[in-house]
């Protein structure tokens, strides 16, 4: 419960929101229960749907992107042969 | 539900060093691509996976610090170590550049026509755009002490401004000194002058791209009332890279601009 507690003290210390002219709103204790949800989503798709979409792209581009370059090296390594 | 009776953080598994490793390898073997065949999607590709990594992970860092609490004092403690051990390690990279030039300035070869700025080099003045250069990275430094201040005093709309005008400042040095790169009547391929010129203004041009990205992921953090004024550590790492980056440049000033000129 330690980290939770220490979570808990940092709101208090959080500047009160006195943005009367502009738009932030302190939406940081809303983060906090989200994130602090205890249902077994790891971290990185915790925040939702944009997560996952943003998951799954950096895998394919990654993962694709080593084929892509395996492929490459394999098409550099035999040159083709002159007439 | 087991908690931890310790202090410190037991970083849960992350995609992202993988991800990370990946995209060294798409930017690595893009760079050959381009370089030997002309082709530049595998390096596109690295530098997209590479920002997406880096999005991924430090907004996660954000997650575990700002809304799950996990950066407890000695969790700090272990950060401020870190960030001062890399910052170390990037005064020692720019120490061999500092090496490289003041090797070949301080015996000029009888090539170069025994003299420094070798024969045919017209350097740029450096009581124009390079002092001006100097005054607006100094100008920054007094800026955001100004913001860290009004940061610990609990004055957001003061720390805002003043983070602001550091970002500004930063974007100025760099407009500048693209101008001066456009300009210069010399290049890279300009012997060993434009070779030492090139790549340590240039390495140093980078950091504060680098820098001042650092600042604006602040900024943002700051609109979103992230940081408190007891607990602000990103701001902090953020603010020292900026000195570093500051006082790179004082020395580049100093040797390459005014005694090498």
């Amino acid at each position: 419960m330690l980290w939770n507690l220490l979570a808990l003290r940092q709101i208090g210390q959080r500047t009160i929101s006195t943005a009367s002219r502009r738009h932030f709103k302190n939406k940081v204790p809303e983060k906090q229960k989200l994130f602090q949800e205890d249902d077994e989503i790891p971290l990185y798709l915790k925040g939702g749907v944009a997560d996952a979409l943003l998951y799954r792209a950096t895998m394919i581009l990654t993962v694709g992107g080593t084929a892509y370059a395996i492929y490459e090296l394999a098409v550099a390594s035999f040159p083709k042969k002159q007439e | 539900m087991t908690h931890q009776s310790h202090a410190y953080h037991m970083v849960k598994p992350s995609p992202w060093p993988l991800t990370g490793a990946l995209s060294a390898l798409l930017m690595t073997s893009g760079l050959a691509m381009w370089f030997h065949f002309h082709s530049t999607t595998l390096l596109m590709l690295g530098l997209l996976t590479n920002t997406l990594t880096m999005y991924q992970w430090w907004r996660d860092v954000t997650r575990e610090s700002t809304y799950q609490g996990h950066h407890t004092p000695p969790v700090q403690k272990g950060l401020r170590y870190g960030m001062i051990l890399f910052i170390t390690s990037e005064v020692f990279f720019f120490a061999g550049f500092f090496w490289a030039f003041y090797h070949s300035s301080l015996a000029p070869t009888p090539q170069l026509g025994g003299h420094w700025p070798p024969t045919g080099i017209t350097p740029l003045n450096p009581l124009e755009v390079p002092l001006l250069n100097t005054s607006v990275l100094l100008a920054s430094g007094v800026s955001i002490t100004w913001a860290h201040h009004s940061l610990m005093e609990n004055n957001r709309n003061q720390m805002i401004q003043a983070l602001l005008i550091t970002i500004l400042l930063g974007l100025y040095f760099t407009l500048l000194q693209a101008s001066e790169y456009f300009e210069s009547p010399f290049t890279i391929s300009d012997g060993i002058y434009g070779s030492t010129f090139f790549v340590a203004t240039g390495f140093h041009g980078l950091h504060v791209i680098i820098g001042s990205t650092f600042l604006t992921i602040c900024f943002i953090r700051q609109l979103m009332f992230h940081f408190t004024s007891k607990h602000h550590f990103g701001f902090e790492a953020a603010a020292w890279y900026w000195h570093f980056v500051d006082v790179v440049w004082l020395f580049l000033y100093v040797s390459i601009y005014w005694w090498g000129s």
